[in-house]
């Protein structure tokens, strides 16, 4: 069996009104990116408990990017700027653990910015390329 | 220097009067020096209650479960509980005040200041008595004076064998009571804040690595960092992970397909979760009182994950737990000058 080359698997959770319609408009502009991240909509970046984030890594994720509205742009008024106090929190504490930094992101990306996603997860791809996979915190089924 | 003759007089003079229906405080161990905790109702109980280095228990958990027992009696008491509490037992109460968990009217403060010393840590004692079990400890001045088995007794300077988190404690008197005994020596400056945490830092990250998979890789998961937490009041853990009921109708596949943020077994990858998801939930309301860590059977180091969410929410959010009854929580509230830059 050949080995098989290692592709970062990203789960990135992405609002509704924001990053899910701007990687809708990546689509349908027919924008080439990555195929390395599984979209998961919820209804806005305020609601991605840390322990989603905490779960994908243990469910095996190499990468977990959290994407929503520009500040003053939250469908909400003010999750996008919940989200951004809690997740730093969850960023500064997974670099304190020794995961790293690069593993967890966070983006604001609008329902135009359909360029933007693609690069968001371009770079998000090439800086996980080099990590190589994570199986510091996976769960182990062996 | 507080007299214990003026704690356990407030105690009775308090149950006499009938204005507190039980005290909250600590009275002798049935072994050794330790004293425990112990909620009296009577005023003759009150020559039992003690304060002496070894009085490390966050009170403020017992305003927790006095609080369930009440809602499962389905009973509201008339009288207020008082509660015996050091600067960190005031701070975490503060917290819970602040979260109305209980109104301050429900409770009464004594107030107790650590003055110049803190609580013993047990192992840096043993170290300086090369294991000798002392019988009893007590405070002197800012040393303490402990009598060994043999009946004599040994000064000991109380900043060789107090406990970390009182080394670095940053607020040792506390500010909010009804009554206070005992001096304010806030910033006695025994350690820096975060001297411990600042250490763990400077390692590199793989280095950090190493270590923190060591702990998790230990963890034993008895839950007693959770239990011992006046903060962990939840009557339903996430990490049980029990909201699926389980009736003989639940099909193989409901059961196959429940939601599972977390495994209860004790597995690096869900340790690790267990411990994150800990801090996280304490974020903000962490008043570093140091309890999970004296009570950890195996040794981890959580004040430092606790530690490092108080002092970025610090640094970053000019965020103090525990200060203001009326404050907003971390969590739930937001500056618009909050750091973004980190995120594209």
């Amino acid at each position: 069996m050949s080995e098989q080359a290692y592709e970062p698997r990203i789960v990135a959770f992405l609002c509704k009104w924001c990053s899910s319609a701007g990687s809708d408009l990546a689509g349908v502009s027919r924008i080439q990116y990555p195929a390395n991240a599984t979209p998961i909509q919820v209804m806005c970046t305020g609601g991605v408990s840390p322990m989603y984030v905490l779960s994908a890594f243990r469910k095996g994720a190499d990468g977990v990017l959290v994407s929503g509205c520009h500040p003053g742009d939250c469908h909400y008024i003010e999750g996008n700027y919940l989200a951004r106090r809690k997740l730093h929190l969850v960023k500064e504490l997974l670099d304190f653990v020794g995961i790293e930094p690069n593993r967890f992101r966070m983006s604001w990306v609008s329902a135009a910015e359909g360029g933007k996603f693609a690069q968001v997860v371009h770079d998000f791809v090439e800086d996980l390329r080099p990590l190589g996979p994570q199986d510091k915190v996976k769960v182990d089924r062996s | 220097m507080i007299k214990l003759q003026d704690i356990r007089d407030t105690a009775r003079d308090m149950l006499t009067k009938g204005e507190v229906r039980a005290v909250i405080g600590w009275q002798a161990g049935s072994r050794g020096m330790e004293a425990e905790p112990v909620t009296i109702t009577d005023a003759a109980q009150a020559g039992n209650l003690v304060w002496d280095p070894t009085c490390y228990h966050n009170l403020s958990l017992y305003l927790v479960n006095d609080k369930k027992a009440q809602a499962h009696a389905k009973q509201k008491p008339v009288l207020p509980i008082a509660i015996i509490a050091k600067g960190c037992d005031a701070r975490s109460t503060v917290v819970l005040l602040q979260e109305n968990y209980f109104k301050r009217d429900e409770i009464y403060i004594i107030g107790v200041s650590c003055e110049g010393s803190g609580v013993v840590d047990k192992k840096k004692l043993a170290t300086a008595l090369n294991g000798v079990q002392p019988t009893a400890a007590a405070f002197d001045g800012d040393d303490y004076v402990v009598t060994l088995p043999d009946g004599s007794e040994k000064r000991l300077p109380a900043r060789e064998v107090m406990a970390n988190r009182c080394l670095e404690c940053r607020e040792p008197f506390p500010k909010e009571h009804n009554i206070v005994l005992g001096e304010n020596k806030t910033g006695r400056g025994y350690a820096e804040p975060f001297a411990e945490l600042a250490a763990a830092e400077a390692k590199s990250g793989a280095d950090r690595w190493d270590y923190w998979e060591r702990q998790f890789d230990r963890c034993i998961r008895c839950f007693a960092c959770r239990s011992v937490c006046p903060m962990c009041f939840c009557d339903e853990c996430v990490v049980d992970s029990i909201e699926l009921k389980v009736a003989p109708a639940t099909t193989a596949e409901e059961k196959a397909t429940r939601t599972r943020w977390i495994e209860r077994s004790n597995t690096r990858a869900d340790n690790f979760v267990y411990h994150m998801t800990r801090a996280m939930h304490l974020a903000g309301r962490c008043i570093d009182c140091g309890e999970c860590e004296r009570v950890c059977p195996v040794n981890i180091p959580l004040r430092l994950l606790n530690n490092k969410l108080e002092r970025e929410s610090r640094e970053a959010f000019g965020y103090e737990p525990g200060a203001s009854i009326g404050a907003p929580s971390l969590v739930a509230s937001f500056l618009d000058e909050d750091p973004g830059s980190w995120i594209r």
